[in-house]
């Protein structure tokens, strides 16, 4: 592979994304491009996709701040 | 916090899921491409994906699968198996399936084949399952299911712990009924059939260390008549066990 931009994690698929609800609330999520998380505001935690596959654990996801 | 118990378990095994015969071929995977083909559903939902071996049959008949398992390893090489297979409809969310991260109603259908003794709790993995379900859809649910007899069903057990340490519970039949009406479903058919599972690869597959193999085969040589009969015990360890089919729609 001589793609310089191989590492780049794919981003998450947007067929995905219409059916995705917070797994704790149950709420809607928002996807930030910029840190390729899904944000649940209600829960305020933010989930890695990460090589493209969203990660919907609690455990491994990262809390908000305020 | 851990990552999940089955999660942490199964991620080195990933590839050798994706490559199990086991898994890949049956009677029953034959079953859900029939269910599924022809009818024109939109999104479907693999619950509890391991390999991936019910995935691969529907993708092509499907608007979209949705692969879920709590294992990343294991997504991440289902997703690479379904690019190379040039399935397009596939993808792939981990999650546990108490606490599923989809919208009420999102999917057509639900598939979830050899993973609810895994779960740490079928009465709300099932829950779930029916809430993801559109109410006009359906629901397939196939696992190893426990004999009614105590003996047979703790010998069972005995032989599934010690070979994968992750396992919960293989339930009876009337235990499977119960939770699904518990969790709102309506029995539309249930079959059942017996599977023969090599012992080598059995063990090999879980990567089962020696000293608990060495276990499961004393235990099986000295098992009682009743139990080498119903297991159809072999020589060499192999063993039949029953894997029953469920077939509902929401009530």
């Amino acid at each position: 592979m001589l793609m310089s931009g191989a590492e780049i994690s794919p981003p998450l698929d947007a067929r995905l994304l219409s059916v995705l609800v917070c797994p704790v609330t149950k709420g809607p999520l928002t996807y930030d491009a910029t840190t390729n998380e899904l944000i649940s505001p209600q829960a305020r935690l933010a989930f890695p996709v990460r090589d493209g596959i969203p990660v919907m654990l609690p455990e491994e996801a990262r809390h908000l701040e305020g | 916090m851990a990552e999940p118990y089955a999660a942490r378990h199964y991620g080195e095994r990933a590839q050798d899921y994706v490559a199990s015969t086991v898994h890949s071929q049956g009677d029953d995977l034959d079953r859900i491409e029939r269910l599924v083909a022809g009818r024109g559903l939109r999104r479907v939902l693999d619950l509890g994906c391991g390999g991936g071996h019910v995935t691969y049959r529907l993708a092509p008949h499907v608007g979209q699968v949705v692969a879920c398992d709590v294992t990343g390893p294991m997504l991440k090489a289902v997703a690479q198996e379904a690019a190379r297979q040039e399935l397009s409809t596939v993808t792939t969310v981990q999650a546990p399936a108490e606490d599923l991260p989809f919208e009420t109603g999102a999917f057509d259908a639900v598939f979830c084949r050899f993973t609810t003794h895994h779960w740490q709790n079928a009465a709300a993995g099932l829950r779930e399952a029916r809430r993801v379900l559109a109410p006009s859809g359906m629901a397939l649910f196939v696992d190893v299911t426990a004999p009614p007899v105590a003996l047979l069903d703790s010998w069972l057990q005995s032989m599934e712990l010690l070979r994968d340490i992750s396992h919960v519970r293989d339930y009876t039949v009337a235990e499977w009924t119960g939770l699904l009406g518990q969790a709102g479903f309506a029995l539309k058919t249930f079959r059942t059939h017996r599977l023969r599972m090599d012992f080598e690869s059995w063990v090999a597959r879980t990567k089962t260390p020696p000293e608990r193999v060495a276990t499961i085969r004393s235990l099986q040589q000295e098992a009682p008549e009743d139990v080498g009969r119903y297991f159809g015990g072999e020589a060499g360890g192999s063993f039949m066990i029953d894997v029953g089919s469920f077939e509902v729609t929401p009530v």
